[in-house]
């Protein structure tokens, strides 16, 4: 009798919490308005930090999907890229100490900054991932969106935890 | 109008066709009992069946044991003839088991006991190689086990005492591991995943320390809540996300008890290792999954 060793492994290719993440992203989208000038082009997901999981899934996503008349393009760095400008800045939990020098360096362009570290929505990120009883959830900081350079309604706020 | 004589003569010549008539009924059962026989020792069993049939039925032979123990012994060589995998012909293993039974129950000499047994045995067995075989049908699962409770039924009779635990046990696990394979297979099928999970719920009623069903349904589980996140589109609301995280999250939690048991029971199974720690992280706790990777490969450089 032999377990189905070969299905669990099948599916381990595939990472539940990275599927989650990229759909969360490819739904921000929805949420704000980017500034005119980066309304052409391709629309920018720039990872910063390493996760070869979400990587993939972005990227699959990427190839399926896109923000109105732009195509999506998934950027990985482990450091910030000074040549491009990002539609979403996405700093991993281990890059989570370059986000003041992000913040300096994006304010008022229009990059949305997406965290996951805990106290981060308070500290400068637009939005924050956390997890609550092992589920995905975010927080939204406004007040930082706004300063980011990014247009938004109240949309996300029955979807999100508020931080003021 | 008949005279006395002429009406005489013609009730004697009645009453003498109607003897001979009786007696060369009676003779010719016996004859067709031994066309029977003979035909069956040439292997001729399509001829000998339609007269096994006229024996069985005649007031004087149908509760003679003899009678049906042939007619158990061609039913059965008839179904040999045919493919074992050739399910319509099922009927003729059937008949040949009910007819074997019923030669018991009149064999009050037991005269025929041990051919019957040898029948009912032969039986049993060819009722559990149909199970096997059957699995590899998906269509036809519900017949396997029918197929499978008649092995277990036909064994009991040959061998009261027999114990059915450990074949029960390889039954259930053979059938939950093949669902589990055609659930994959066939992009994750919601109703061979549930088979599967019958199948292996029902070895774990019987031995809840079996570590390949609970392995099995901890991967199955597992995947199911997988699926649901596969399946996801990326364009999903955030409302519809929440629910379909909630969804995932309980099965994935559902897992959790069936590889811990497998961990208990053998700390050092690396499936269940390396289990655990895709569960730990599906459930989005990074603590949990990551000291599950470490034995993980703390087992793998001893």
């Amino acid at each position: 009798m032999a377990f189905s060793s070969l299905s669990f492994q099948q599916q381990q290719s595939f990472d539940p919490a990275a599927k989650v993440k990229a759909a969360f992203l490819y739904n921000f989208t929805k949420y704000f308005e980017w500034p005119d000038k980066m309304k052409s082009g391709n629309f920018i997901i720039q990872i910063i930090g390493t996760n070869t999981n979400l990587n993939q899934e972005l990227n699959k996503m990427a190839s399926s999907k896109q923000v109105g008349n732009q195509k999506l393009e998934i950027k990985t760095s482990t450091s910030i890229d000074a040549s491009t400008q990002p539609h979403i800045i996405f700093l991993l939990s281990e890059s989570s100490d370059m986000l003041k020098e992000i913040n300096s360096k994006y304010k008022g362009k229009g990059s949305l900054v997406v965290t996951e570290k805990n106290g981060l929505a308070k500290a400068g990120s637009a939005i924050n991932f956390v997890v609550m009883d092992n589920k995905q959830k975010f927080e939204y900081n406004k007040n930082n969106a706004v300063k980011a350079g990014l247009k938004t309604g109240d949309g996300l706020n029955s979807l999100a935890i508020v931080i003021d | 109008m008949l005279s006395f004589s002429k009406s005489y003569h013609y009730l004697k010549s009645c009453i003498c066709f109607l003897l001979i008539f009786v007696w060369h009924n009676q003779y010719a059962q016996t004859d067709l009992f031994f066309d029977a026989q003979r035909l069956c020792n040439e292997k001729k069993f399509d001829e000998a069946l339609p007269i096994i049939e006229k024996i069985i039925i005649h007031p004087e032979t149908k509760n003679d044991p003899a009678s049906w123990h042939i007619r158990s012994f061609a039913y059965i060589q008839t179904f040999k003839q045919s493919l074992l995998s050739a399910t319509d012909k099922i009927y003729l293993l059937d008949t040949a088991m009910y007819s074997a039974l019923r030669s018991m129950k009149l064999d009050t000499a037991k005269a025929y006991i041990e051919n019957n047994n040898s029948f009912i045995k032969n039986g049993a067995s060819s009722y559990y190689k149909l199970s096997i075989i059957l699995l590899q049908d998906s269509l036809n699962s519900v017949k396997s086990e029918q197929y499978y409770l008649n092995y277990k039924k036909y064994t009991s009779i040959f061998d009261p005492s027999f114990d059915f635990k450990q074949k029960d046990i390889n039954y259930f696990n053979t059938t939950g591991s093949t669902f589990e394979d055609l659930y994959m297979r066939n992009n994750f099928n919601q109703k061979y995943g549930d088979i599967a999970k019958y199948a292996l719920l029902k070895v774990l009623d019987i031995d809840s320390q079996n570590i390949s069903a609970n392995i099995n349904l901890g991967i199955l589980y597992y995947n199911q809540g997988a699926t649901l996140m596969r399946m996801m589109d990326y364009d999903v609301d955030l409302a519809q996300l929440d629910v379909i995280q909630e969804n995932a999250k309980k099965l994935f939690k559902q897992s959790l008890p069936f590889m811990i048991k497998v961990y208990q029971l053998d700390p050092k199974a690396e499936k269940a290792l390396e289990s655990l720690q895709g569960i730990y992280s599906a459930l989005l706790d990074d603590e949990k999954a990551n000291e599950f990777k470490q034995k993980k490969e703390a087992l793998n450089k001893k």
